[in-house]
């Protein structure tokens, strides 16, 4: 009677202790799949060869040639540019729509916010037809302003789903505080509100970045000569994988490699840490 | 008393003044969101004559859509490949994230970067990245002639559907793992040691609690892996090669060389209408948080 329960006992506990195995294994091969494809094109950039495959010589001369590609150079000017502008009009519009659908109440406010998520969340293929239809209707001629705008579509909703998240989080507590503590709006503003959601905006304004600068599909529907990087670097796709792009991939890895690092120190758990201070 | 009247009137004073605030964003999404839509939507029922778009209203964009096989097996095909695609996405994301969020203690933020990372990888650098290792004189042949398995370079990698469909997973996993990661992280730890302390073991935590809680993580994941797969027209063109086109391969085409805008708006429009059906399933069953939320 008590070896059964003994028994019993031991096997529910064997039985227990079962935990999935190999997850670990799995998971550093998911790790290895990512990650190789991005470590083949940094190797082959420095290939001396111009057959892909062979690695006769180690050599810089690609990198070189890309600094004088005077086309390249000026297509990655643009794509700055284009970002860069897009991105300032995203932290306005971002900013104040996230108060706005955060902290006003008006009717329509859930189809207002469905809506305003669909350039991020439909293909971008659709709205690349719907700007460019718009475009031509208003008779505005492809150029610099029509990719910009394009990309505005996409890059005011990503900060502003950054900031409405920060402002959900943190309440109104800590500004209705500075108020009975007798700040005015404007003092509350700068001293409270704005050093609270400073690293949401600056995150979500790198991710808009970031987003922008590599946009193609809608923007290969915006543009007429006036290229951007991408554009420019889907047009050397098309005739075959030569080392330039390697080296031009290369230089765009280190890049969002460098966005990357300022992403992680902006973004995170930076917002909790003020929470729990007090 | 005094409160009441205080209330009244910061409330009459802020109402107006706050309505400020959605201006911009209210003017962005009427003309930049709104009118374009809307614009495509008319277009999709005009004709296009010759070389002219006629200003007429016909259904003959969409009909030739239904009448037209080429066109709806293309929209079944690119349906089916968008499902395939995240179905492996999920069963590639959800042990990793499971994984991530569960067992590892340390180093957590770091391997959750990690798989973030490529997300912020240029979309173009991980197509090349792909045609490379999948191409005629890619990788992976040359690993096969190297090792002996095979004598001369196969094409059978590159321009068919099975590339297509591994580079679509390569790009739609992070978007799965994320809100995966984030459903899985949310599960209170003590809901997992009732389970244990009433004698059920990973597994069946597992079945009973883990999984029925990641459900809506799950289902924003395979939405956003969905529609970024069925969309898409870049990847197909570049490695699907005459196999593997895809529904937004002839939707460019009608911008492009056939110059057809009214049926590629129709066709766009057909697009837009099956992406809707899938956000609106994933908004009912699917996680509150899109994947942009910190």
């Amino acid at each position: 009677m008590q070896n059964r329960i003994k028994g019993t006992d031991l096997k529910l506990r064997e039985r227990r202790k079962f935990r999935f195995p190999y997850l670990g294994i799995y998971s550093i091969l998911i790790y290895i799949f990512l990650y190789t494809p991005l470590i083949v094109v940094v190797l082959f950039s420095f290939s001396g060869t111009k057959s892909t495959v062979s690695f006769s010589a180690v050599t810089l001369k690609w990198y070189q040639e890309l600094f004088q590609n005077s086309e390249l150079v000026s297509s990655l000017l643009h794509s700055l540019q284009v970002s860069l502008t897009a991105v300032l009009f995203a932290i306005i519009l971002g900013t104040s729509g996230a108060f706005f659908i955060v902290r006003v109440n008006f009717p329509g406010k859930r189809l207002f916010i469905t809506l305003s998520q669909l350039p991020i969340i439909l293909p971008g293929i659709i709205i690349g037809i719907a700007m460019l239809i718009f475009f031509i209707n208003l008779k505005v001629p492809l150029s610099m302003l029509t990719i910009t705008i394009g990309h505005i579509s996409f890059t005011a909703p990503v900060v502003m789903f950054q900031v409405t998240s920060r402002l959900l989080r943190l309440g109104k507590n800590y500004e209705d505080a500075a108020k009975d503590l007798g700040a005015s709006p404007v003092k509350t503003l700068f001293l409270v509100t704005i050093p609270m959601i400073k690293t949401a905006i600056i995150g979500g304004a790198l991710l808009a970045f970031a987003m922008s600068f590599d946009e193609i599909i809608i923007t290969y529907f915006l543009t007429g000569s006036w290229t951007t990087l991408p554009v420019y670097i889907y047009g050397m796709m098309r005739f075959g994988l030569s080392p330039q792009v390697y080296a031009v991939s290369t230089v765009i890895l280190l890049f969002s490699i460098t966005v990357i690092f300022f992403m992680a120190r902006f973004t995170g758990t930076r917002a909790e840490e003020l929470e729990v201070k007090k | 008393m005094k409160k009441e009247k205080v209330i009244k009137q910061t409330l009459f004073e802020q109402k107006p003044r706050s309505f400020i605030l959605g201006v911009p964003i209210s003017i962005w999404l009427v003309l930049i969101v709104l009118v374009p839509v809307v614009l495509m939507f008319i277009m999709s029922f005009k004709q296009k004559s010759g070389y002219e778009i006629v200003n007429i209203f016909t259904f003959a964009n969409y009909l030739e859509f239904f009448k037209n096989e080429t066109y709806w097996r293309l929209m079944l095909k690119s349906f089916r490949m968008a499902f395939i695609v995240s179905i492996v996405a999920i069963i590639t994301g959800y042990p990793l994230a499971y994984f991530i969020s569960r067992r590892l203690r340390r180093f957590r933020n770091l391997f959750y970067m990690l798989i973030i990372t490529p997300l912020w990888v240029s979309y173009l650098v991980r197509i090349i990245a792909w045609r490379t290792i999948l191409g005629n004189k890619g990788l992976l042949n040359l690993a096969l002639l190297n090792l002996g398995i095979t004598k001369e370079p196969l094409s059978i990698f590159l321009y068919n559907q099975v590339s297509v469909v591994i580079t679509l997973t390569y790009i739609a996993i992070p978007f799965v793992f994320i809100p995966l990661y984030t459903a899985l992280e949310k599960i209170p730890n003590n809901l997992i040691d009732a389970a244990r302390d009433l004698g059920a073991n990973e597994i069946n935590t597992f079945i009973n609690v883990v999984f029925p809680l990641s459900l809506p993580g799950l289902v924003t994941g395979f939405m956003l892996s969905f529609i970024i797969a069925l969309g898409d027209y870049i990847i197909p063109a570049q490695l699907g090669g005459n196999t593997g086109i895809m529904y937004g391969n002839v939707v460019w085409a009608q911008f492009g060389g056939a110059f057809n805008w009214p049926f590629g708006s129709a066709l766009g429009f057909i697009l837009f209408f099956v992406a809707a059906i899938v956000l609106v399933i994933a908004q009912v069953f699917g996680s509150k948080e899109g994947i942009f939320a910190e």
